[in-house]
C-alpha cells in the first residue's frame, strides 16, 4: 500500500511540479490569500468568480489553481483577524480571539509568523491524511449503491443546515431551492424537458457557474455594501519582517508543540464530516485547547496557543473537506461544491471511480496541495508586508473589479446573455438569502448534487418497487438512515424539551 | 423586507409545484416514476416549509410591531450566531449602519451594465459601468477614477478576449 502511495504521489508530482503547474499554483495561492484578506468575500465566492479565468487551461492545472485559491484563503483570512480584529472569512473568526490581543500587545509579527507555521502544519497534516484515506474510502465507496449515495447527500445537506444555529429551517429551504433549480432542463431518466418555458438555453439546465457566481460573488458583494464596507476608508497598516520583534520566540513554539497536533486532528475530522467544515473545526479546536489548558484564563488575552489551535484546525479542515469530494464526489461545503462544479465543467466524473479513471488528476491535485502549503508558508511570512499593502486599497475600488469579473466571466462561459441575467437574479437572491439568514452554500450544494440525488432516489425507489426498503435492507444504508434520523430527531427533541421546560417554568411562576 | 422575501419564496414554491403538476406526468404507463415525480416531492416540501417559514417571519414581525421594535440593521445571522457562541461582539464581525439605498443603486447599475452589454460591446459597457459607479461612490478622485475606469476594463478585455480567447460581445466599434 505504501509503495502504491509513493508511486501515485510521484505521478502527481510529475504533473503538479511542472513549470505550468507551479506557475498556476502560485497564482492560485496568491489570489487565495488576497480573497482571504477582504472580509465578507469567502473562498466559495473567490473560486466561483475566478472559474472563467481557467478557460483554456488543462483541467488538472485549472483545478490545482482553484484549489490553491480555496486553501490559500485560509492563510490570508487570518492576517486581518490579527491586525484589525476583522476576520477575512468565517473560518478565521476564532483566530481573532487571541490573534488581535497579541497584536495589541505588540506581538503582531510573531502572531503572523505563528499563524503561517500553524496553517502550514495543519494543511500538511491534512494532506498526509488525504493521501492515506482518500484511496481507501474510494475503494469502500465503489461498493455503494444508489441508496447509500442518496443518503450521503441527504446527511451532508442536513448537517450543513443543522450547523446554521437558529436558522436550520431556512437552511433546509435553501437546500430545497437548490434542488428545485436543479430540476430545470432535461430529465435524466426520461429525457423529457422540465421547466424550460420553451427556452433552448434552459434545455441543458440552469448552468451552475452563473448561479454560483451570482449567489456567492454578487450576493456577498451586495451584502458588504449593505454593511457599508464601500464607505470605509482604507486601513493604513505597516509591518516589516526586518523588525527585531517580528519572529516568534522559542517559548512560543515550545508551548504550542501539542497544540499543533491537536488542532490538526480536530480540524481534519471536522473537515471530513459533511457540512461542518473549517469554521466549526477552528471553533472546536480553540474550545478544546482552552478547556484542556492548565491556564485557561490566559486565553483571549493574547495567548499563542489560542491562535495556533484554530489556525491548524481550519487548514486541516480545508484539506479534510477534499476527502469526501475526491473519494465520493460529494462536497461538504459551499467552496467544495463550487470546486465539484468546476470538476464537472471540465468533464470529470466525480465519484469513487475518479481515482481509478483519472489518477493523474486526483494525485496531481493532492501533490499540488503539498507544494501549495510550502508556497503559502513562504508567501505568508515573506510577503506579509505586500499583503498588508492590499488593505490600503479602499473597498470602493474593489467593488468594480468583482462586478466586472462576475459579469464578463458569466457571459464568457457560453457567450449567453440569458446566463448573465441568471447571474444578476442569483445575485439578488443570494443577497437576500445572506441578509435574512438563509444559506447560499446549501443552495449551491443542492444544485450541484441535485441530478445525482434525483437519479439515486428514483433508482432506490424503482429497485425496491416503491417500498424504499433499500434504505434499511443494506447495512451501510441502515447506518446512514439511522444517522439521518438522528440528525432530524435530536434538534427536534431538544427544542420540544426546552419549550416544555420553559412552559413549566412560566406556569410555576404564575402559580407562585 | 424579511417577510416579503419569505412571501415571495412561498409564491414561487406554489408556482413551481403547480407548473410542474400541469406540465409533467408523475408516473409512466408502466407505473414507474416519471419526470414530474421528483419535482413534485421537492415542490410539496417547499410549499410546506415556505408556509411555515412565512408564518414564523410574519409572527415575528407582528410581535416586533406590537412591541414597537424597529430593525435598524439586519446583520448576517450566521456570523452573529458564531459571534454569540464565541462571546464576540457582533458589530466587530458584521455590523454598523445599513446602506440599503447603496445596494439598490449598485444593483441598478449592474442591471444597466448587463442590459447594454450586447448593445455597446463588452469593453465600452465595462468602461461606462466603472465611470458611473466610481463617480457615484468615489467622487473626490476624478482623475484616478478616469484612469482606473480605462485601465481595469482594458486589462480584463485583454485577459479574456486576447489571452483566454473567450467570447465577449462586440459593439458597433468592433470591440
Amino acid at each position: 500500500m505504501f509503495a502504491d502511495i509513493v508511486s501515485n504521489l510521484s505521478l502527481g508530482l510529475s504533473i503538479a511540479a511542472s513549470p505550468e503547474g507551479i506557475l498556476f499554483l502560485l497564482i492560485g495561492a496568491f489570489v487565495g490569500m488576497i480573497v482571504g484578506l477582504f472580509p465578507g468575500f469567502g473562498p466559495a465566492a473567490g473560486i466561483a468568480v475566478l472559474i472563467p479565468l481557467t478557460f483554456g487551461l488543462e483541467p488538472t492545472i485549472a483545478i490545482i489553481m482553484l484549489a490553491g485559491i480555496y486553501y490559500g484563503s485560509m492563510y490570508g483570512g487570518t492576517i486581518t483577524s490579527i491586525l484589525i480584529n476583522t476576520p477575512g472569512e468565517s473560518a478565521t473568526v476564532a483566530s481573532t480571539l487571541d490573534g488581535y490581543p497579541l497584536a495589541q500587545k505588540g506581538r503582531a509579527g510573531p502572531a503572523l509568523v505563528m499563524q503561517a507555521v500553524a496553517s502550514f502544519f495543519g494543511g500538511t497534516i491534512g494532506v498526509i491524511l488525504i493521501t492515506a484515506l482518500a484511496p481507501s474510502l474510494a475503494s469502500l465507496a465503489a461498493s455503494f449503491g444508489p441508496s447509500e449515495y442518496f443518503l450521503i447527500i441527504a446527511v451532508g445537506l442536513l448537517m450543513l443546515t443543522t450547523m446554521m444555529g437558529d436558522n436550520k429551517f431556512k437552511g433546509f429551504i435553501s437546500a430545497l431551492i437548490g434542488f428545485a433549480v436543479g430540476t430545470v432542463g432535461v430529465d435524466v431518466m426520461s429525457g423529457q424537458q422540465r421547466f424550460t418555458f420553451g427556452s433552448p438555453e434552459l434545455i441543458g439546465g440552469v448552468y451552475f457557474v452563473a448561479v454560483a457566481i451570482g449567489l456567492f460573488g454578487v450576493g456577498e458583494l451586495l451584502h458588504c455594501i449593505l454593511n457599508g464596507q464601500h464607505r470605509e476608508p482604507a486601513k493604513k497598516l505597516r509591518i516589516s519582517f526586518r523588525d527585531k520583534e517580528f519572529w516568534p520566540s522559542k517559548q512560543d513554539y515550545y508551548e504550542s508543540r501539542y497544540t499543533f497536533w491537536r488542532g490538526s486532528i480536530i480540524g481534519f475530522i471536522a473537515g471530513v464530516l459533511p457540512g461542518s467544515g473549517a469554521t466549526l473545526g477552528s471553533i472546536i479546536g480553540y474550545s478544546v485547547e482552552k478547556k484542556i489548558a492548565k491556564d485557561p484564563e490566559k486565553f483571549g488575552k493574547g495567548e499563542m496557543r489560542g491562535l495556533v489551535a484554530p489556525e491548524t484546525a481550519n487548514n486541516a479542515a480545508s484539506a479534510g473537506a477534499m476527502v469526501p469530494l475526491l473519494s465520493l464526489g460529494i462536497p461538504g461545503s459551499g467552496a467544495t461544491a463550487v470546486l465539484l462544479g468546476a470538476f464537472m465543467m471540465w468533464g470529470l466524473q466525480p465519484g469513487p471511480l475518479l481515482i481509478v479513471n483519472d489518477p493523474g488528476f486526483v494525485w496531481g491535485l493532492i501533490a499540488s496541495m503539498y507544494l501549495g502549503n510550502m508556497i503559502l508558508i513562504l508567501l505568508s511570512i515573506f510577503a506579509i508586508p505586500l499583503f498588508v499593502k492590499f488593505l490600503d486599497v479602499p473597498y470602493v475600488n474593489v467593488v468594480p473589479v468583482i462586478v466586472l469579473l462576475c459579469v464578463i466571466g458569466a457571459f464568457a462561459i457560453n457567450a449567453s446573455i440569458v446566463e448573465t441575467w441568471i447571474l444578476v437574479i442569483s445575485g439578488l437572491i443570494g443577497f437576500a438569502m445572506k441578509t435574512y439568514g438563509y444559506s447560499p452554500a446549501a443552495t449551491v450544494l443542492a444544485l450541484v448534487l441535485g441530478s445525482m440525488a434525483e437519479e439515486t432516489f428514483l433508482q432506490s425507489y424503482i429497485i425496491s418497487d416503491g417500498t424504499m426498503s433499500l434504505f434499511w435492507e443494506r447495512p451501510v444504508s441502515l447506518v446512514l438512515s439511522i444517522v439521518l434520523l438522528t440528525i432530524i430527531a435530536v434538534p427536534l427533541t431538544v427544542a420540544t424539551l426546552q419549550r416544555y421546560r420553559s412552559n413549566r417554568m412560566f406556569s410555576s411562576d404564575d402559580k407562585a | 423586507m424579511k417577510k416579503w422575501f419569505a412571501a415571495a419564496l412561498f409564491v414561487l414554491a406554489v408556482g413551481y409545484t403547480a407548473y410542474g403538476l400541469t406540465t409533467q406526468s408523475l408516473f409512466t404507463s408502466s407505473g414507474r416514476p416519471a419526470a414530474g415525480f421528483f419535482p413534485l416531492v421537492i415542490g410539496l416540501l417547499l410549499i410546506v416549509s415556505c408556509a411555515v417559514n412565512l408564518w414564523t417571519d410574519v409572527r415575528e414581525w407582528l410581535s416586533e410591531h406590537a412591541a414597537g421594535i424597529a430593525h435598524i440593521h439586519q446583520v448576517d445571522t450566521a456570523s452573529e450566531g458564531t459571534a454569540e457562541a464565541m462571546g464576540l461582539d457582533t458589530e466587530a464581525l458584521d455590523g454598523g449602519p445599513e446602506f440599503g439605498r447603496d445596494v439598490g443603486i449598485v444593483f441598478a447599475y449592474l442591471c444597466g451594465f448587463v442590459a447594454i452589454l450586447k448593445i455597446t460591446g463588452a469593453l465600452l459597457a465595462m468602461i461606462l459601468f466603472m465611470l458611473v459607479f466610481l463617480f457615484t461612490f468615489n467622487r473626490s478622485h476624478l482623475v484616478s477614477n478616469v484612469i482606473y475606469s480605462l485601465a481595469l476594463p482594458g486589462f480584463l478585455y485583454w485577459l479574456f478576449k486576447i489571452l483566454l480567447n473567450a467570447s465577449l460581445p462586440k459593439g458597433p466599434l468592433g470591440f
